[in-house]
């Protein structure tokens, strides 16, 4: 009944209580044939630079790459709308065998004479690492020529896995600040690895400034080249998604002395604990005042808020399914604040020690597994009984084939899932879906 | 987009071919596939069905290396077979190559010989196709891959009565309606593919993750027996086309049709049917007989349409047709495979129809993208978009309705049950098409119509409407009625703290809580606080029902928190009247944006209507970056405020103009301010005795006195309504005029963390290192910690200090190597250096706080006196226990967990 799990993988699965005799193996590449849920090293730089909003982002490559990112993820803009469209050098036969960098330098004229972007972005896919097209000279050629930016981010898809995309993006954006490096410094924050999802970052910027941090620059969320240029003036880097963004914050640490902290924005006491710190290392007595009255305030409102849907969702069991280590902690946090226990616990690219952490937050029984197929996450969320599974897109239709309720915790959604107001949506989207009347009738 | 850009594709109108093969594949029993490539085809790909077919989509991926790359993948595909097989036990598996395994000459073929040369027991079929996504888009997948199996398939070519049935990509419910026809002909055939179970399943049964529907391989190779096939594809190259494949190695005689989309293509394909021996249900004649009727129904709501079709060549062609029999002139058809043929087809197709309406301008784009796409819906006036929900961007920014009719659908539910062929199909799209086009009519027509009655003034009359119930609301208003004034509260929220003017009669400080007079407020409110202010009086008072912005500064100078609290109070209450008070500067800025806000009643203050007088009054104001002074700054202000008052009467705001009425500067100058602003609109005027305020340029000016006052207000009183119950109100005023509750309703003033008095025997604050991670929770080793964060603590309260590096780590993070920093406790270097660093790091705290430490570094850190504490906690609430508890047990190595 059960599917079996592949020799190769069964180093990856462990019971809560076993993975501290037995640390789970995580980090390495995809088991072949597997069907993994992972993306590649495109994908981790794409989505970390895209929501930079004025950039001019050109797929060199063929189609495919850009048809499946165009548009894809919910970063706000409060100006461009530049980033939502689709650029790409289509390559074809033609060019694969005569080479694509003649069509990427035509097209970069061509993009300046007609938009004149500050800063370009030239992403190579797989093929271009192979027929060898020079895009590094095509990009130091178009940045003598015109005197802005031209970034060539060198992510062939087979080079590695997401997490090297996220550290490609994070040079990328370092050739950027680079030359503002003068910059007098003015104080305030750079916000680090958060996208602006359903405006997560504006809600961020809005806890800091109302207690009277201001934010320089967001990285990516929201950015424009000019904001952007401003963030080596920054006093400190507070860093939300850890594993797309810390190698940044170390290179800007070093390069022009901004010290960093992480953060966490989700749930209702991370978000306390990260506004407090925040203050603590920038603020006056006033602002630390501030923060502390903002957060008692929100979060006792909150936790009341909070309650009917404890009511709701008290004993349920979660399994989770997501992209990083990090996020997977903040969310079995999550559930336990709500009263649910978390069965099932996976990510695509978590690391050792947050595995470690995940063993510990869990019960004995819980699941852990790390770039599990849908095979694994079919047997498993059958095994243990979940309730409902937080995911992706890919892993929604398999919750729903199983009667399983589904928690869209992907970068499509259009609900904020950070800050005080996100702790009070993801209860209320864990809820909608849980105790739906539908599951009634389907497991009937 | 502004300007074109021809180098580049400009948002793509298609896939790559991989993703057409897979998707044909998705309709062959019991078949898998497997992307010869790196990881993120294959995720991209199932990302990319999932949401449209909301089914599960899997698909494996050699996930080819970088050594793969180098060397030659051959590796990964077998181990990758190996792999796939053990989990589906499939019966059959596709093998797709990618760009990347096309471009470094992986010969698929052989590889594949050889495994199952080495695997004699392996039953599974592999079927392999050459799919680089360069080569070809979807559409050409597809295909391809129906001709992959045809070929390798080992076919049964005995001869029987059977026909065969190819398609293009249809939808799953599409294909179940083709299916049902088929059987209703009593025909016996073999459709190809069937992806009508597999892409769009039932919920209640077990899943099987193995796709269990589709047409079975049996079937397939019998194909080769049949005794014709219909293949319902139009633009299909010879060469690619899996029918004419069947022709020419089994002789099975090939029709090839359009696909079934619209009238004439439908009889088109019965007519074929009937041919073969079938005979038509009596249903499909009644289904054409409505189809008529629908038809005739809708006309001349779809001649009112100017579609723009798009996608790939054989829909685009069908949906083409369709409106063109319907008189719903395509005034763009366009796809984004490169299909020369169907330009010439298509412009003989829409020209008669486009000359009909007399349309001079229509266009047929081959190889197009969005930006080509939605250039020509501009240029040829287009109303209507016909396709994917790709097009849902151009239909959001030109505001046209788009009818999803195509793969992929990404916003909507119900890609899989999209239903477009047979005369069933065309019924629903025509349904489609003429609503969305009479809905668009029917939310326009009234002001299309009122604008051209009255030449463009438009909101004139949404004006009159709005003033009429602004109006209204000044019965319940106590400030512009006297009435209002004994029965009705306001609460005024002081959340604007900024002012833009200088006026002589005015101190900027609103930090004394005992006057109370215009501009005085004793703490700001950010909008959130002031929500929560207004919804709590709002529950202690049931009168309530104003809320206003009175400063403390000017409220439009502080518009975004000004704007941002009527937004948050509007959420919450829809009933309550807006009022504010402004000195009139900016108004004719944010005049349009108050009345969308529903901003109902304004107060301006206007002290003169002359810049000489004015220049006596106000000293300077600021405005667009510029400092005024004098009388230029007393002539802008007034212009504004003039302006800015004629277009909120405009807009049907009741406004109000206060008149701090100054002995000896405007006390003769009053009554031509009240005459000027009457012709502006203003409702009501109230005249204001100024109050000298200490420290103001007029502290020391007389005020006039209570009867010269009086009667002022009476000359006045003929040309404008008078306000005499003013009590000059505090800015966080609340309740009934005169009985301002606002200090009873105050937050009690939150104390100050610095100003928390010491407990009696509480020591000095301590420091504090804590092993995090993730910086909110105690997650880290202390050995392995990268950093400290360095709290101080007295137990009550914790600082963050600093986040302290420990020396020596992260080093070889330059960003010049690929490799990821090490990561993992394991790969951190071991020995003693990292411990001793980390205890230098930790020398000058008096409390560690870390997840987990080593017995040896705990011991040495007792010896210096550092007390230790191991716990999973969130960090503040560590900092805080781990003091406490030192204090209390004042036992250095006491743990708690």
């Amino acid at each position: 009944m059960y599917a079996q799990v592949l020799e190769e993988r069964k180093k990856s699965i462990r019971r809560a209580a076993d993975a501290e005799t037995s640390p789970i193996r995580c980090g390495a590449r995809s088991v072949s044939g597997a069907v993994s849920q992972r993306a590649c090293v495109y994908c981790g730089a794409r989505v970390v630079l895209n929501p930079i909003t004025d950039a001019f982002h050109i797929v060199h490559g063929p189609i495919g790459c850009a048809a499946y990112t165009w548009d894809i993820r919910g970063s706000l803009s409060s100006g461009s709308e530049l980033y939502r469209n689709s650029f790409s050098t289509d390559l074809r036969e033609k060019d694969v065998v005569f080479g694509g960098a003649e069509k990427l330098a035509a097209a970069v004229d061509e993009v300046m004479r007609v938009h004149a972007p500050a800063l370009i972005f030239v992403y190579c896919t797989c093929i271009v690492g192979v027929i060898g097209d020079d895009v590094e000279a095509v990009c130091r050629g178009a940045e003598r020529k015109y005197g802005n930016r031209v970034v060539a981010v060198k992510a062939p898809g087979f080079s590695g896995g997401k997490a090297d995309g996220y550290r490609l993006a994070g040079e990328a954006l370092l050739q950027f600040l680079l030359p503002h490096k003068g910059r007098k410094k003015r104080g305030g924050i750079n916000i680090l690895g958060d996208y602006n999802l359903a405006g997560e970052t504006w809600i961020i910027k809005r806890y800091l400034e109302e207690v009277g941090l201001p934010v320089v620059s967001t990285f990516t969320g929201d950015a424009s080249c000019e904001s952007l240029a401003h963030a080596p003036s920054a006093r400190l880097n507070i860093v939300q998604c850890a594993g797309s963004m810390v190698h940044l914050a170390q290179r800007m640490e070093r390069e022009f002395g901004i010290p960093w902290i992480k953060a966490s924005f989700f749930g209702v006491e991370d978000t306390g604990t990260s506004i407090r710190q925040a203050a603590d290392l920038l603020g006056s007595a006033e602002t630390r005042r501030r923060a502390a009255d903002l957060t008692r305030r929100e979060s006792e409102r909150t936790r009341r808020l909070l309650e009917p849907y404890k009511a709701r969702l008290a004993g349920k069991k979660a399994a989770i399914f997501v992209g990083g280590g990090f996020k997977a902690v903040s969310l079995v946090r999550q559930f336990r604040e709500l009263g649910m226990e978390t069965v099932l616990v996976g990510t695509q690219t978590g690391r050792p020690d947050e595995y470690e952490v995940l063993g510990k937050l869990v019960g004995p029984d819980t699941v852990i597994l790390d770039d599990a197929n849908p095979a694994e996450l079919e047997r498993f969320l059958r095994e243990r009984g979940a309730d409902i599974l937080t995911g992706g897109v890919k892993e929604r239709p398999l919750a729903y084939k199983l009667g399983i309720a589904f928690c869209d915790h992907n970068h499509e959604r259009r609900h904020a899932l950070a800050g005080y107001e996100g702790a009070l949506n993801f209860a209320e989207e864990v809820n909608r879906s849980i105790n739906s009347p539908v599951w009634r009738y389907i497991r009937g | 987009m502004s300007s074109r850009i021809v180098n580049l594709n400009v948002n793509p109108c298609k896939m790559c071919m991989p993703l057409g093969v897979v998707n044909a594949f998705y309709g062959v029993a019991g078949c898998i596939c497997l992307l010869h490539g790196s990881q993120g085809c294959s995720t991209y790909i199932r990302r990319h069905m999932a949401t449209h077919y909301n089914e599960p989509v899997d698909i494996a991926s050699s996930s080819l290396t970088e050594e793969g790359t180098v060397f030659g993948g051959e590796g990964n595909l077998i181990r990758g077979l190996d792999n796939l097989i053990a989990l589906y036990h499939p019966e059959v598996v596709a093998v797709a190559t990618t760009c990347l395994a096309e471009t470094i000459g992986e010969d698929v073929r052989a590889i594949v010989r050889d495994y199952l040369a080495g695997r004699p027991d392996c039953r599974v079929k592999i079927i392999t196709v050459n799919s680089a996504g360069y080569s070809g888009t979807r559409y050409e997948g597809w295909f391809r891959a129906l001709r992959a199996l045809l070929e390798q398939t080992d076919a049964d070519a005995s001869a029987h009565a059977g026909v065969n049935v190819v398609t293009g990509p249809l939808s799953p419910a599409d294909t179940r309606a083709l299916k049902r026809l088929l059987r209703g002909t009593g025909l016996d055939f073999t459709l190809l593919p069937d992806i009508s179970d597999n892409l769009d399943g039932g919920c209640g049964a077990p899943y099987s993750r193995l796709p269990a529907g589709g047409t079975p391989l049996a079937a397939i190779a019998r194909m080769a027996g049949a005794r014709a096939t219909l293949e319902a594809a139009t633009f299909v190259p010879e060469e690619a086309s899996p029918g004419r494949l069947l022709e020419e190695k089994f002789g099975v005689p090939l029709f090839r049709l359009n696909m079934p989309v619209g009238l004439r293509d439908t009889d088109a394909f019965l007519a074929a049917l009937e041919e073969l021996g079938g005979s038509i249900p009596a249903e499909e004649r009644e289904e054409r007989a409505r189809y008529l009727d629908a038809m005739v129904d809708a006309h001349k709501h779809v001649a009112l349409g100017r579609a723009a079709v798009f996608g790939e060549p054989d829909l685009v062609y069908g949906l083409t047709r369709l409106c063109c029999e319907n008189g719903l002139v395509p005034v763009v058809a366009a796809t984004g495979a490169d299909c020369p043929a169907l330009k010439a087809v298509l412009e003989e197709e829409i020209r008669p129809v486009a000359e009909n309406l007399m349309l001079q301008r229509f266009s047929v784009l081959n190889f197009a993208d969005f930006d080509d796409i939605e250039a020509a819906v501009a240029a040829n006036g287009a109303n209507l978009l016909i396709g994917s929900s790709d097009g849902r961007r151009a239909a959001h920014r030109r505001n046209i309705p788009l009818v999803r009719c195509a793969f992929p659908v990404h916003d909507h539910l119900g890609g899989q049950r999209i239903r477009v062929l047979g005369y069933a199909g065309a019924m629903r799209l025509l349904d489609e098409f003429s609503n969305a086009l009479i809905s668009n009519l029917e939310a326009s027509f009234r002001k299309t119509i009122r604008d051209r009655c009255f030449g463009g003034r438009e909101g004139s009359a949404a004006a009159g409407k709005a003033a009429g119930s602004n109006r209204a609301r000044s019965a319940t208003h106590p400030c512009f009625s006297e009435a209002a004034g004994h029965s009705f509260a306001r609460i005024h929220l002081p959340v604007a703290p900024d002012c833009n003017i200088t006026c002589n009669y005015c101190v900027r400080a609103f930090d004394c809580p005992n006057e109370s007079r215009p501009g005085v407020t004793s703490r700001v409110l950010t909008p959130d606080e002031a929500l929560e202010r207004f919804l709590r009086v709002r529950e202690s008072m049931p009168s309530l029902r104003v809320a206003g912005i009175a400063g403390p500064g000017d409220a439009l100078a502080n518009f975004e928190a000004t704007a941002e609290t009527l937004r948050l109070i509007r959420r919450e209450d829809p009933e309550v009247t807006f009022c504010l008070s402004t000195n009139g500067l900016l108004l004719p800025l944010h005049a349009a944006r108050l009345a969308e806000l529903s901003v109902s009643h304004v107060t301006i203050t206007i002290n003169a209507v002359d810049p000489v007088v004015g220049a006596r009054i106000y000293s300077q104001a600021a405005y667009m970056g510029m400092r005024f002074r004098g009388e230029a700054a007393a002539a802008m202000l007034l212009s504004n405020q003039l302006a800015g008052l004629k277009m909120l009467t405009d807009l049907g705001v009741v406004c109000k103009v206060n008149i701090v009425l100054i002995k000896g500067v405007n006390d003769t100058h009053v009554e031509d301010v009240v005459r000027k602003v009457k012709t502006l609109g203003a409702s009501i005027a109230n005249i204001m005795q100024m109050i000298p305020v200490r420290g103001s340029a007029f502290e020391h000016m007389p005020m006039v006195d209570n009867k010269t006052h009086e009667a002022l207000r009476g000359r006045c009183e003929s040309i404008l309504p008078q306000m005499r119950h003013c009590r000059q109100c505090r800015a966080d005023a609340v309740g009934l005029l005169g009985e301002d509750q606002s200090i009873r309703l105050r937050e009690a003033a939150p104390a100050a963390l610095s100003s928390v008095p010491a407990a009696p025997g509480v020591e000095s604050p301590v420091k504090v290192a804590v092993a995090s991670r993730s910086g909110v929770v105690v997650d880290q080793h202390f050995g392995f910690a990268e950093q400290f964060y360095i709290y101080e603590s007295d137990g009550l309260s914790a600082r963050l200090l600093e986040a302290r590096r420990v020396a020596g780590k992260n080093a070889g993070c330059g960003g010049c190597g690929n490799r990821p920093l090490p990561e993992g406790p394991e790969e951190v270097e071991a020995g003693g250096g990292k411990i001793v660093r980390a205890l230098e790091a930790v020398a000058d705290c008096g409390v560690v706080v870390a997840m987990r430490i080593g017995d040896s570094p705990s011991r040495q850190l007792a010896q210096k006196g550092i007390s230790v504490f191991s716990t999973y906690d969130s960090i503040d609430k560590a900092v805080k226990d781990a003091v406490l508890r030192c204090r209390g047990a004042a036992a250095a190595d006491s743990r708690f967990l």
